[in-house]
């Protein structure tokens, strides 16, 4: 579908005001939208509210043959689906550059970090592995679809449970829920991925930028690092010219992220585990809001 | 007879016993109400409102806009394509706008309009089997505030119709109360959009984001943000 | 892959390199006569072909006509033979998919696009064995192949990978070093100005060690410039003594 070009003037005035370090919702340039995370009531299932940007994660489980390069591997497959629903732009179907590009940087923040301990889903080594799937369907896209990707994937995975395996001789028993408990997956760093824009030939850069602030920039860098201050991948994208200090100076701030939203997601994850064991009503239907009227409605907007 | 104003109506109910005009014994309905041999049907949801003589119609939450004629229009230029731009007005069609309905344009003098500038148009026809057409000045050939904006600054954002609507009717007092704290230029289009600017960048933005949540706001909310804002902007 | 010792307690590598010398790299430009420009590289084991069609007009979708800049085309293709196990799909994979949006967003930067608006340049990479570095053999290949087409560019783009191992930063790195699992740094650099025009890290490499990592990627760079350079200047002067240009 065709999409709104953006006008000259609209693109004039992003411009100025980013040369005034202001931005169109009164963040301060490294500032994050607010963000809200939501359970589901599967486990595996997982929220993210990043401003408007909505993305929906879900992890599930299979048993399968693993890969004959590594017998005693499971496998982690990574899928972001950009849903037309998402935006007029992304069309079912093909997949578009944006899609594998993001599809791509998950795909390396997660898998080739380790992030999850692939080998403790080994059932039967060379013959049966399970095969972790981590499915990521946008919703809604206002700007930083990466960023917002990345936190529900790594979450999903944190409140995942898989059956519990008993491995008698050649025989496998899965064991039901009411059977026995089901386990976590070993994840052993949580890798998020903070996004930035830049602006004026890479003088000026913005965290988490909308998708107004996404359609001006020169060049956009993702940096995947989890908050021990390893970085798990890092892409600069964009007909930009960067010198080495700014690739560093990134760095530094996404550290800084890092720490806020890991801390974050283990509230969350901490909440959801609350709330499960007492027995209270957790889900979707308890994140949204009722009485309220949910479509174009604004916060009150700080002034500065 | 009973008042049916001011009621919320959902698509499939009967409406009966509205009031018809003294002269003709007519009634008129608007968009929303659809005549079905004898009786009139609703189509969107919301509210039902009345207007004197006898004009109905249903007031409904949209975004999409569908032209129609008279209407001011606010298109973004899409492409050029021989004599006639071609603008999106956020409509089912781009809409097209001649080289020769601006003021003081003729065929050897075009007008200095490049792909990506903002129009500020009326439009001429629109129906639903053919391309919308816009024009940018009037029956006298003046071109009366038409034309291109947003040349000099300012910044152009998209809200719902409702909030349009909302604004430009007679009871709203958020456009007279924010002039009163500051000076500041508009242009609304009703295909829901925007074009503001103020003094400076911050208060172009300030004001975007008053317009944008002024939207379920009474009259005394608005009043109170107005007197907010300017307050907190009296410091720039 | 445990137990292989990337880094020998001389600080020599499994390929006998020390750590922060390149292996060796062979090219050749003009190498097809259908094409306006083309160039062969060899760097180690790596070997890539590029092919650069252009600027000619658009072709294909008219949508994607720039009113004001050159279209930047490429495609990235391996050789169904130039990995140990036959590869199944030679472009139109994930992983092909991104290499080429890389490779367009380099090339993008570093051509000097304005001067052709409305038309298009093609740019197309076959890898025809491939031994790690796939994408730093791409971009200096196709370098090659743009300078063999005259297309004017901002600089030559040189690049070159980086890991770290045992605390030693280790520059132009092989498959197997790749697929040991410690983490890669690719760069893409204009070598004469030191920006950096491409960036891109795998795996997992603690922050503080990033400076070096980078320091020694764009210093390798640098040395693949000087190699570039030189095959450039005697393409170029065969190619003017044979059409007995004075000097």
């Amino acid at each position: 579908m065709r999409e709104t070009p953006l006008s000259n003037c609209e693109r004039e005035f992003i411009r100025k005001a980013l040369g005034e370090r202001k931005r169109l919702d009164g963040r301060q340039a490294y500032d994050y939208r607010t963000l809200k995370i939501a359970f589901g009531y599967d486990r595996g299932c997982c929220r993210v509210d990043l401003g408007q940007t909505r993305v929906l994660a879900q992890v599930s489980c299979e048993i399968t043959s693993p890969k004959q390069q590594r017998p005693s591997d499971g496998v982690l497959f990574v899928n972001v689906e950009l849903s037309p629903m998402a935006s007029p732009v992304f069309e079912v179907g093909r997949m578009s550059d944006q899609g594998v590009e993001i599809n791509r940087i998950l795909e390396r923040c997660l898998k080739e970090s380790r992030c999850v301990d692939t080998e403790s889903l080994c059932i039967i080594a060379g013959e049966k592995v399970w095969q972790i799937r981590v499915d990521v369907h946008v919703m809604n896209h206002d700007g930083n679809l990466i960023d917002c990707s990345s936190i529900a994937a790594i979450t999903a995975l944190a409140h995942f449970r898989r059956p519990d395996v008993t491995v008698d001789g050649t025989d496998v028993i899965v064991h039901t829920i009411e059977e026995k408990d089901p386990l976590p997956l070993s994840v052993h760093h949580m890798p998020i991925c903070v996004s930035f824009s830049f602006y004026e030939q890479g003088k000026f850069l913005l965290v988490d930028p909308s998708d107004k602030e996404e359609k001006v920039m020169d060049g956009k860098m993702v940096i995947g690092m989890n908050k021990h201050r390893e970085i798990c991948s890092l892409q600069v994208t964009g007909q930009m010219l960067l010198l080495k200090d700014q690739v560093l100076r990134c760095s530094n701030i996404a550290v800084v992220k890092v720490t806020e939203i890991t801390e974050w997601i283990q509230k969350a994850l901490e909440n959801d585990r609350q709330a499960r064991s007492n027995g209270e009503r957790f889900g979707f239907r308890e994140a949204v809001v009722m009485d309220t009227v949910t479509t174009n409605q604004m916060n009150p907007e700080k002034l500065k | 007879m009973v008042d049916h104003a001011g009621h919320v109506y959902l698509p499939g109910e009967l409406i009966c016993n509205l009031k018809e005009s003294e002269k003709t014994s007519k009634i008129l309905v608007g968009p929303g109400l659809r005549q079905d041999e004898e009786s009139i049907i609703v189509t969107k949801c919301g509210l039902l409102r009345f207007k004197e003589p006898n004009f109905y119609w249903i007031d409904s939450h949209l975004k999409r806009y569908v032209a129609v004629k008279g209407d001011p229009i606010i298109g973004i230029v899409a492409a050029k394509a021989g004599d006639v731009f071609r603008l999106d007005i956020g409509s089912s069609d781009l809409a097209t706008l001649s080289y020769l309905a601006f003021e003081g344009a003729t065929k050897r003098n075009r007008p200095d309009v490049k792909v990506g500038d903002i129009v500020y148009a009326k439009c001429m026809v629109a129906n639903k089997d053919m391309e919308p057409e816009l024009v940018c000045i009037d029956s006298n050939g003046r071109s009366g505030g038409l034309g291109v904006i947003g040349r000099d600054g300012g910044f152009m954002f998209q809200t719902s119709l409702n909030l349009i609507r909302k604004l430009l009717s007679s009871d709203c007092i958020l456009l007279k109360t924010l002039g009163n704290g500051m000076h500041y230029e508009c242009a609304i289009g009703m295909n829901g959009r925007v074009w503001v600017k103020a003094k400076s960048v911050s208060h172009t933005i300030a004001l975007c984001n008053a317009i944008s949540a002024a939207e379920y706001m009474s009259n005394e909310q608005i009043k109170a943000m107005c007197k907010k804002l300017t307050n907190a902007l009296a410091g720039f | 892959m445990a137990g292989v010792n990337l880094l020998s307690d001389q600080g020599y590598r499994i390929d006998g390199r020390k750590p922060n010398e390149l292996r060796r790299i062979q090219c050749k430009l003009g190498v097809f006569k259908q094409a306006d420009g083309s160039a062969y590289i060899e760097q180690g084991n790596t070997k890539v072909l590029a092919t650069v069609y252009g600027p000619h007009e658009i072709r294909g979708s008219r949508a994607k006509l720039l009113l004001d800049r050159v279209l930047v085309n490429c495609q990235y293709s391996m050789a169904t033979f130039s990995t140990g196990e036959r590869k199944r799909r030679p472009r139109g994979d994930r992983k092909s998919q991104e290499m080429t949006m890389h490779l367009k967003q380099t090339f993008d930067a570093a051509i000097m696009t304005n001067l052709y608006p409305r038309s298009q340049i093609d740019i197309f990479v076959e890898v025809l064995q491939s031994d790690g570095g796939n994408y730093c053999a791409s971009v200096n290949a196709a370098t090659l192949a743009l300078i063999d087409a005259g297309i004017p560019m901002k600089d030559f783009v040189c690049a070159c990978s980086a890991s770290f191992v045992n605390d030693n930063p280790i520059a132009d790195i092989n498959y197997l070093e790749e697929s040991s699992g410690g983490p890669e740094l690719i760069v893409a650099t204009l070598p004469k100005s030191d920006q950096i025009v491409f960036l891109e890290q795998n795996s997992r490499l603690h922050e503080d060690n990033l400076s070096k990592v980078i320091d020694l990627a764009v210093k390798s760079c640098k040395d693949v410039y000087t190699v570039l350079d030189q095959t450039v200047r005697d393409h170029v002067s065969e190619l003017s003594n044979s059409h007995g240009w004075d000097h």
